[in-house]
């Protein structure tokens, strides 16, 4: 194994800062060690420095993509701390919808909802299919689900929809198992009508994002944690750029933005909270 | 005792003998059918953490029938078939279908003390891991609430603080008054 020297493990830790906003802790450098080693000997390369230099002269981004890979956690679950899919279906959506659905009963109602860091596709999904359970008839709405990770293999396990048994058993109900996922070998894969009503696209948090246009509700959870307060602080505040002025936003439930963006106010319905902006 | 729970499935009578004897001396807690109707109805009574059963047996049920029922009772029982050299590719289907190993005849005992190790040390990562996540749930649960009530509670203060400000600021009021305001405010926190 390669071992990783003090200045070798300041100069990747500051790459990698660099290329995904992504903070790690010097003090642990087994850390680096056991992400990036196998990536590292695969390329041959000597020493950390030896890799450093490979990964910036590689135009492909190649070997940028490998290192955010192995160093983002892209842990998730199906209706992860349950309260903010309680709060979307009986609280938000219903709201939402009230607001914008138009006088002409020709016109669709427009809802947009993105999933900031999807990781492997479950948040997402099981927005989905909280909306699939409360409007069942779709055809009147113009509904937007975007899902974006800065991670390549998160975004394409995603856009796949195939999860394994352990992935399925963590939170998700038996009764949306059955209605919403098919049996594919021994794993269990998303219904088309599931999987239609979403999009996957890689962005990094890090980069402008204000092309996505303006969204209704945006579920940013569990992400901002790996970054500087600096860096969260910059983030909400575009975050809150991107969010209908009626919008809400979505954390994730160990997560705070009090002395982070002073443009949000918190507000308690049952037993989460969500965010909108004090315009 | 070793804490890994065995069942012996074996029609030829020396064989299932000679298994249990030398898992018995191994101190493992061990049990024996004589056929796959008997495995099945042990499997259906108890648990066992490892099956250890013969691929070719008379009767309907058979090694890989046997690796079915247990399976399909507890996710968490490890079966390991006795093959022949001549039917080795069926415990390879066996394994696809969730087989955790297979030993050829005759039972070379070294190997399978061995493969009965690497199942324990699975099984305790397993459970480690297991019980790792259930903490962090727990820690997860009770720090999301703390956060909750902070928040909220900070959101409060500042709304308190601006009010309190405003009124201190307000210059269309005499001196006493502000601070009267500025206090009654204060006094509702
Ligand atoms: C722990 S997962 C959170 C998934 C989901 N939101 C949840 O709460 O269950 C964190 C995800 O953030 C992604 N991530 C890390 N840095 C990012 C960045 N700069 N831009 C976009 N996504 C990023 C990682 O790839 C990972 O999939």
């Amino acid at each position: 194994m390669i071992k990783i020297t003090p200045s070798e493990l300041n100069l990747i830790a500051q790459y990698i800062h660099e290329i995904s906003g992504i903070y790690l802790d010097q003090s642990k450098s087994y850390l680096f060690e056991t992400r990036l080693g196998a990536i590292a000997e695969r390329l041959g390369c000597k020493s950390y420095q030896d890799f450093y230099n490979k990964a910036k002269r590689d135009l492909t981004r190649n070997i940028e993509r490998q290192i955010i890979d192995a160093i983002s956690t892209n842990e998730t679950l199906f209706f992860r701390d349950k309260g903010p899919f309680e709060l979307l279906q009986h609280k938000l959506l219903p709201e939402i919808i009230d607001r914008r659905t138009p006088k002409a009963p020709n016109l669709k109602t427009n809802i947009r909802i993105w999933s900031a860091a999807a990781s492997t596709g479950q948040e997402l999904y099981s927005i989905a299919i909280i909306i699939k359970e409360l409007l069942r008839d779709l055809s009147r709405y113009a509904i937007t689900l975007l899902g974006t990770d800065i991670s390549d293999s998160a975004i394409s396990q995603a856009s796949y929809g195939k999860y394994n048994k352990f992935e399925i058993e963590r939170g998700l109900d038996q009764r949306y198992l059955q209605r919403y996922f098919s049996l594919f070998g021994d794993s269990w894969k998303i219904k088309d009508e599931i999987r239609a009503m979403v999009n996957f696209r890689k962005l990094n948090l890090m980069a402008p994002f204000t092309s996505l246009g303006k969204f209704d509700i945006i579920f940013c959870r569990n992400v901002a944690i790996y970054f500087t307060l600096e860096d969260r602080k910059k983030l909400f505040n575009r975050i809150a750029d991107s969010l209908a002025d009626d919008g809400f936003l979505i954390i994730g439930s160990t997560e705070s933005l009090s002395g982070v963006c002073p443009r949000f106010v918190p507000k308690r319905h049952l037993r989460a909270i969500f965010y909108q902006k004090n315009n | 005792m070793k804490n890994l729970s065995i069942l012996v499935v074996d029609d030829d009578p020396v064989i299932r003998r000679l298994i249990q004897q030398r898992l018995e001396k191994a101190n493992y807690p061990v049990e024996v059918a004589k056929d796959g109707t008997e495995a099945s109805d042990l499997l259906n009574s108890k648990y066992y953490d490892v099956v250890l059963t013969d691929l070719m047996m008379p009767g309907g049920i058979g090694g890989i029938e046997v690796l079915e029922i247990a399976k399909a009772l507890h996710s968490n029982t490890e079966v390991v078939l006795i093959t022949a050299h001549s039917s080795v590719d069926t415990a390879v289907e066996a394994m696809k279908k969730g087989a955790a190993d297979y030993l050829e005849k005759p039972v070379n005992f070294d190997e399978l003390f061995l493969k009965l190790d690497k199942i324990a040390n699975l099984k305790t990562i397993l459970r480690n891991a297991q019980d790792l996540q259930q903490a962090m749930d727990t820690t997860e649960n009770v720090a999301s609430q703390t956060i909750q009530d902070l928040e909220m509670r900070v959101a409060r203060l500042d709304e308190l603080l601006d009010a309190v400000e405003t009124s201190l600021t307000n210059t269309d009021e005499d001196e006493d008054v502000r601070i009267a305001k500025a206090l009654a405010l204060l006094a509702k926190r």
